[in-house]
């Protein structure tokens, strides 16, 4: 602290702790604001802890713009920019580099955090759940706000200053997506914070209403939309940049984004028995509570190197504190938990057991069983090490073993519910409403046989999709046709029609993944200049080889002719990250399957290069499924237009 | 009966009963346990020494595993990419086949991580490759360094 205030420590540093203690000093003002707001039922208070969550959030937004300053500027004296910033990097790896390391991720999970509450802040009702929503989302603040001003600080100021920092892990300055995903990625497992504010918030009043619920579901999918988007980007980023050929690999931090996606999913469709039927209220806290908790247990896997990964980057304390924090929550979670559970009640009459409820609740069971499934795949190594000192990973067919049929059952579950109605359907009108989907199944696989498909997993796939699709249109044509028109519906109910657009983007991406998963082939080949190859049918001709210098490291690139289209492969090395070749791969991205061709090792001297080239069909469907599914998501948050339809009051239009 | 009906509690409203969703719940974690017990052991991989293997081989007959220790012997054809080698750890040495693209790190007393299974005749067939190598990189020089070295490489 001492050194904190010398003048030895650089300006920019200073500058960024003071804002990092400023979001302290007002995070803890505002907890204690928030619960004396609901303690004594005091507006003023609550008004108060509103504030402070301006005063927080304009804190670590200086702390963000300082550090991003200090990056820019090559200001070495900032701790941070000293270890994992260097002068020579490209501006956009400069920018990014806030969140590519341990300290500044943290930061920016405050941020948004910070942004998030912010946001709830000036949206919160006045209602007796305000100042425990609040109170809640200050404890979440406290928590990160703590760790980054405390344990984690990018701005402790340096015992020496060095001439030019370490520059950024290499990995990380490869593609342009890895700007994307981890911010991404952060507004989704920081959105869940707020439906769980408001879970601990009618626990806490007990009015467990519907409201919390009707409330929460927007920012749910807020917050589930970035989680997809990031998810399915991150894989994008590692067909781009890893050179496999492959987006997915079951690594312990893509299973620790996996699982709150799996059980916000879960979430997004039970809260609606909740609100339509009010049902399954315990249900739906304790899903929130092990979503939000799930994020933490993923930043602490991420964090604490516990199981071996890709993104694992540090050991230290900082593990050790988030699992600390997901012991709060949990235990926390579960006591409020358990404490209103006697209020808890479901009204109504219970749902037979062919209806939409039933649907959805299957589907909850089936997520969470595939949750927890990814746990136990991820943590098991860390059990079985814990047991007898063996080291072990659990490999990918593990999980293939019951993600295939879970996914599957998903896929046929995800058709049966838009078309079963609430409460009961009678058993021979799900019949004759499953007619057409069902044909139309059952002719996606005659077809696909046909076409020599044999692979049962991909063979249902195909017929799962066709009955999904086939479903949706009749559903959604019937509508139209009642209501005269299609964009008439989507204005109507946005949400209904978001929803059947996810869907159809899910199926979209299902495809994508069993054709690419199912039928990827490569084949490797030593290409020497100017002599054409056979590779996989095609003619490859290496062209040239050459070797481009930058100042953060040196790029291979070599130009390979496959029947007559050019491609430009690279292998990259980077000052920092010794002699590790970082393949950039060439991908010319097709609708049936993508070429991939992508350099293992070469010699521009000799004049020699091995490349492979990588074939997965649909594989951009994934990437097309996720656009689909994020615009439907987006719908769903459309706001009904039914006064569109409505003559409008001659009165109305001047009051407007 | 004979009592009024004023003396009659209220019909309760029926609670929904837990037991279809129990059975249920049950119904799917017996299933997928039988898929955990009859896979997850098959899909574990384990890191080993040479001289772990040796000492255990039956128990690794057959299963994919992660190998560890030192080149000895490289031939490596770069038309047809086939890679043949010894891995070794001071203890014991094994034989190792590969074919794929070789980078040029891999060398002559060189550590590395293989990925594959034996066959019955004691022979490595590995289908991945790690070489270690960063800044830092030193030749392993005990067992020891070279089980943190298979901690290390992913």
């Amino acid at each position: 602290m001492l050194n904190l205030l010398s003048f030895q420590a650089s300006a920019l540093g200073t500058l960024g702790e003071i804002g990092l203690l400023g979001a302290l000093l007002f995070t803890l003002v505002g907890l204690w604001l928030a619960v004396m707001g609901g303690v004594r039922h005091d507006p003023r208070a609550t008004e108060g802890a509103r504030r402070s969550v301006w005063a927080v959030f304009g804190f670590l937004t200086l702390s963000v713009l300082v550090l991003e300053v200090a990056l820019l500027r090559d200001d070495f004296s900032v701790r941070y920019v000293a270890a994992h910033s260097m002068r020579v990097s490209p501006t956009w790896v400069k920018v990014t580099t806030l969140w590519a390391a341990l300290e500044g991720s943290i930061l920016l999970w405050a941020w948004i955090l910070s942004l998030y509450a912010f946001v709830l802040s000036l949206t919160l009702r006045r209602d007796a759940l305000r100042p425990w929503a609040l109170g809640a989302m200050f404890v979440s603040l406290l928590f990160f706000v703590g760790v980054v001003a405390g344990i984690a600080s990018p701005f402790t100021p340096l015992a020496q200053v060095p001439s030019d920092g370490a520059g950024p892990n290499p990995a990380l300055q490869n593609h342009w997506m890895m700007a994307v995903h981890p911010v991404l990625l952060y507004l989704g497992f920081v959105g869940l914070s707020v439906p769980f504010a408001y879970a601990v918030a009618a626990l806490v009043t007990g009015r467990l209403s519907e409201h919390w619920i009707a409330v929460t579901r927007r920012w749910t999918l807020t917050a589930w939309l970035f989680l997809t988007a990031a998810i399915v980007a991150g894989g994008w980023w590692s067909y781009e940049t890893l050179g496999w050929g492959g987006y997915w690999a079951w690594d312990p931090v893509e299973n620790a984004s996996f699982i709150p996606w799996l059980l916000t999913t879960a979430f997004l469709h039970s809260l609606q028995i909740q609100e339509r039927r009010r049902q399954l209220k315990a249900w739906n806290i304790w899903l929130i509570v092990l979503a939000y908790s799930s994020t933490v247990l993923g930043t602490f896997l991420n964090r604490s190197g516990i199981v071996q990964s890709v993104h694992a980057f540090s050991n230290g304390p900082v593990g050790a504190v988030f699992l600390g924090f997901l012991a709060f929550l949990l235990v926390a979670g579960i006591a409020l938990a358990a404490w209103r559970s006697p209020y808890l009640r479901d009204e109504g009459e219970p749902s037979a057991v062919l209806s939409r409820e039933s649907a959805f609740l299957t589907g909850n069971w089936l997520f969470l069983v595939f949750s927890a499934m990814v746990l136990l795949g991820t943590l098991f190594p860390v059990l079985v090490e814990a047991a007898t000192g063996k080291k072990t990973s659990v490999g990918a067919p593990f999980f293939d073993a019951f993600a295939i049929p879970l996914g599957l059952a998903l896929l046929f579950l995800m058709g049966v519910g838009p078309l079963l109605p609430w409460r009961r359907a009678a058993g021979e009108r799900l019949l004759m409403a499953l007619r057409v989907p069902g044909g139309a199944g059952v002719l996606a696989l005659l077809v696909g046989l046909l076409f020599g498909l044999r692979s049962p997993g991909v063979l249902l796939t195909v017929a799962l999709a066709a009955y999904n699709i086939a479903g949706l249109a009749v559903l959604t044509g019937r509508a139209a046709r009642e209501r005269g028109s299609f964009p008439a519906l989507l204005r109507e109910q946005p949400r209904r029609y978001g929803a059947y657009t996810a869907h159809a983007g899910l199926v979209v991406l299902a495809l994508g993944v069993a054709f690419s998963g199912a039928f990827k082939s490569s084949a490797e080949v030593t290409l020497t200049r100017g002599q054409p190859m056979q590779l996989m049918g095609h003619t490859a001709v290496l062209q040239g080889l050459e070797r481009r210098e930058y100042a953060y490291g040196s790029s291979a690139i070599a130009t390979v002719t496959l029947d007559g289209q050019t491609y430009t492969p690279r292998s990259n090395l980077y000052v920092q990250g010794g002699n590790t070749l970082y393949p950039t791969p060439a991908v010319r991205y097709g609708v049936f399957g993508d070429t991939y061709l992508v350099t293992t090792n070469l010699d521009p001297k000799n004049g020699w290069a091995s490349v492979r080239l990588i074939s997965s069909p649909l594989v951009s469907w994934i990437w097309v499924g996720m656009l689909i599914i994020v615009a439907g998501a987006g719908l769903t948050l459309v706001q009904p237009r039914l006064a569109a339809r409505r003559p409008v009051p001659a009165g109305a239009v001047a009051a407007d | 009966m004979t009592t009024s009906p004023t003396m009659l509690p209220q019909a309760r409203r029926r609670r929904r009963s837990p037991l279809p969703v129990l059975l249920g719940g049950a119904a799917l974690l017996l299933l997928l346990g039988f898929i955990v017990f009859g896979n997850l052991s098959r899909s574990l991989e384990y890191f080993v020494t040479p001289t772990e293997y040796k000492a255990q081989s039956e128990q690794y007959v057959g299963r994919t595993i992660r190998l560890g220790g030192l080149v000895r012997g490289a031939k490596y054809d770069r038309q047809s990419l086939k890679l043949n080698f010894t891995v070794t750890d001071y203890g014991a040495s094994y034989p190792v086949q590969y074919q794929g693209a070789v980078s040029d790190l891999f060398k002559e007393n060189q550590g590395v991580v293989v990925r594959g299974a034996f066959t019955p005749a004691g022979v490595f067939v590995a289908n991945e490759l790690l070489v270690k190598h960063s800044e830092e990189y030193r030749v392993p020089t005990s067992q020891a360094d070279i089980k943190s070295m298979l901690k290390d490489t992913k």
